[in-house]
């Protein structure tokens, strides 16, 4: 066990860089934040759109959620993979192919999230926000949407979790994230699956479980602290 | 003053409409050129296929026969060599979307395959052969009939396999290492793959080297090539004649000495083939 | 776009050879579904039970198994109960496992382990929100804990817990296609080798999307016909 640390810990922390482009775990973190980070203004996008009075709006966003929310990420993967360069007419590699289906199924549902959050705040303050003069979309960004984020935390904390384990099927389509350095190792030690195996569930477990429980300390403090 | 205008106006027009030609020109050039603009050639590359192409776990570059020729084929262009590591089943569709320039990932040259994607000069010929554990009593291929038998998803592996034995029962991998675990773990009974990725994993077993034995009897007959995307005829020009040079120095068979000869894990004595041809029988 | 339509040879992929194989995924992911639901049910229960015992060490067991499963991918748990976990068996027990479909029994295994880690969590909830006085009301008529649990607690709790036990089924069906990695025969698997064969990337995984699509909007209309026909009844 020690020797499988000593000579491949830093593969599994930052994969070939800098003699290849940067995998492991850091391109897990790095691959989710950023997926996280963008899918955030898809996601409020989709879900005003969702609650819209204009069907023209409200009608394909629907359909595209459910579309997408019934679809395995794995699926809108492949389609990434395939539709991206022919859309974007830029030729993609793995790491963009997976940021954009992170991005797109994600996104989803960050909307119904955002639905929830916007219809949890009361009738009263977009009536209150209306009445003083203030236009819809005005209203939505000063008063609305403020609150709504803060209902919404605990469940994009949650999103965000999620987003850095779906970035393990990135091994599938080739990426250099962890799991798939963790099989590499495997491949070539072979005689320490379990422990190859072990480290890698372990790590995935640190990173997640420490960010959700971090997640819960703020929202206890924050909690204390509202007036 | 307006008479000025008017022919300023007119050079301005005359002008446009020539850098729309130009530009029109310039976008319909050929891939050749692109990679000369760019200054850099992408290669794709398995990377998990010793010794075509694999990381190494020192300096963590990926190496390989592979990786030197398409890196000699980068140098003849005069651009920069850009490794990028795929996956078995993406290397065809990665080369039609023009995600990759060439392919320098084990790929056999296969009559389906002239269909979607061109072909350089062989540059390996080889055959499919089957590994299995010494335990398991299995001497010919034709005794896997009803038996499991791993390999990797996505390339020629499976077909010639079930064409060799109808009956056998193929389970697929992401990788071919990962395939090779599930034949150590007993989860199957025999390992498709390359006969020189097979002698290279059986070099790496060391000691376990007794547990194991390659099958004599090859399913099928791989000539392996670098895959140029199709119509893209300058670009197969440039990379057939650096081959060709490479064969001519003499410096082909040195990669091959240098990755398969004698001391390396798949320890050939001599190479077979010459780098001479693009055409495959049947 | 448009010529993207154009060129498009569905019937390459719906006929013969092709659809026999995608037909055979199909099945595999939805006999996946079925049995991990058969599995799981039970030890979710087990685990939520766990989650709200009054004995320290259990509620602490239930804790640990269900945040340490949870906080590992999928992906990872397939890779780990089909290539390292078993190496840890009994010589006798690894040599049936690996004669008898390892690649759909440890499928099977780790999709049980992961949807009754989300599933004990509804439960849990759905337990919590049967108001106490019910527990009581059992407890005074003589009916013991487990008793109570099953005839007085429990039908009402699941009532309660159906619409997110049906969400997680259907997170459940388009989770069975990540077990394409360790070699389970279903529909994402036999889509990758359909694709390879036939150069079709497009039309295959549009098939193999729609039929994703098909039983999930199936699960989803099941459950807006079930949140219809028994509503929440508040006491």
């Amino acid at each position: 066990m020690h020797e499988l640390v000593e000579n491949y810990w830093l593969y599994f922390l930052i994969g070939q860089y800098p003699n290849g482009p940067l995998g492991g775990l850091t391109l897990t973190v790095l691959l989710g934040s950023a997926a996280m980070l963008l899918a955030f203004p898809v996601g409020v996008a989709f879900g005003l759109a969702r609650i819209s009075v204009f069907a023209w709006l409200r009608w394909p966003v629907t359909v595209l959620i459910y579309a997408v929310r019934g679809t395995p990420l794995l699926m809108v993967v492949f389609w990434a993979y395939f539709f991206l360069p022919s859309i974007t007419g830029h030729k993609t590699d793995q790491f963009t192919t997976m940021l954009a289906a992170l991005i797109v199924f994600n996104g989803a549902y960050i909307a119904e999230i955002v639905r929830a959050g916007i219809q949890g705040v009361p009738r009263g303050q977009m009536e209150s926000a209306l009445s003083l003069g203030m236009s819809y979309p005005l209203a939505m960004r000063r008063v609305i949407l403020p609150q709504a984020l803060r209902n919404m935390r605990p469940s994009l904390v949650n999103q965000f979790v999620s987003t850095l384990k779906e970035t393990s099927l990135g091994y599938i389509i080739g990426l250099t994230e962890v799991s798939f350095i963790a099989s590499q190792i495997n491949a070539q030690v072979m005689t320490q699956t379990l422990q190859v195996y072990g480290v890698l569930a372990a790590t995935y477990f640190i990173l997640c479980f420490g960010l959700s429980r971090l997640a819960h300390v703020f929202e206890t403090r924050s909690l204390s602290a509202k007036p | 003053m307006q008479s000025k205008i008017i022919s300023l106006a007119r050079v301005g027009a005359l002008t446009g409409i020539a850098a729309l030609l130009l530009g029109a020109g310039l976008a319909r050039a050929d891939q050749l050129s692109d990679i000369k603009k760019k200054g850099e050639l992408i290669i794709g590359v398995l990377g998990t296929d010793e010794p075509h192409s694999f990381v190494d776990p020192k300096t963590r570059e990926i190496v390989g026969y592979e990786v030197d020729l398409g890196k000699a084929i980068a140098k003849q262009i005069g651009v920069k060599p850009v490794i990028k590591q795929l996956t078995v089943a993406a290397r065809v569709p990665e080369l039609q979307q023009g995600r990759v320039d060439i392919l320098a990932a084990a790929l056999t040259h296969t009559k389906e395959r002239e269909a979607v994607i061109d072909f350089s000069l062989t540059t390996f010929l080889t055959g499919q052969k089957v590994m299995v554990r010494k335990d398991s009593g299995i001497t010919q291929v034709a005794q896997l009939a009803g038996k499991r038998v791993t390999t990797v998803k996505g390339g020629t592996q499976e077909p010639n396999m079930r064409k060799a034995v109808p009956s056998v029962q193929v389970v697929t991998f992401e990788t071919a290492p990962q395939a090779f675990v599930a034949l150590q773990q007993r989860k199957a009974t025999a390992f498709v793959n390359d006969e020189v990725s097979l002698q290279d994993a059986f070099g790496k077993l060391g000691p376990a080297q007794k547990d194991y034995v390659i099958l004599p009897q090859s399913i099928s007959s791989e000539a392996l090539a670098i895959g140029i995307k199709k119509g893209e005829s300058s670009l197969k020009a440039v990379v057939d004649s650096t081959l060709r040079d490479l064969e001519k120095s003499g410096a082909a068979e040195k990669l091959f000495i240098k990755w398969f000869g004698p001391g390396t894990k798949v320890n050939y004595p001599k190479r077979e083939f010459k780098i001479d041809t693009d055409q495959i029988p049947g | 776009m448009i010529e993207l339509a154009s060129n498009l040879h569905l019937s390459q992929i719906l006929t013969g050879e092709f659809r026999a194989w995608l037909l055979s995924g199909f099945w595999m992911s939805l006999q996946l579904t079925f049995c991990t639901l058969l599995c799981a049910l039970p030890l979710s229960t087990a685990i939520a039970l766990l989650r709200l015992s009054s004995v320290a060490v259990l509620r602490w067991i239930g804790f640990w198994m269900v945040e340490g499963v949870r906080s590992v991918p999928l992906l990872a748990h397939l890779l780990f109960w089909y290539f390292a976990a078993p190496e840890l068996l009994p010589e006798s027990a690894r040599a049936w496992l690996y004669e008898h479909h390892a690649e759909t029994l440890c499928a099977i295994f780790a999709l049980t382990l992961y949807t009754s880690a989300y599933m004990a969590e509804d439960l849990r909830s759905g337990i919590r929100s049967v108001p106490t006085t019910q527990v009581e009301a059992g407890r005074s008529l003589g009916l013991s804990y487990l008793r109570t649990m099953r005839h007085v607690v429990l039908p009402q709790a699941i009532r309660i817990a159906i619409p997110p036990l049906i969400s997680q089924t259907l997170n459940l069906w388009k989770n069975t296609s990540i077990a394409t990695v360790i070699g389970t025969a279903e529909l994402m698997y036999q889509a990758q080798r359909v694709e390879t064969a036939s150069f079709r990337g497009v039309e295959t995984f549009l098939v193999t999307t729609l039929a994703y699509l098909t039983v999930s909007l199936l699960i989803t209309g099941f459950a807006a016909w079930y949140q219809h026909r028994f509503p929440i009844r508040t006491a």
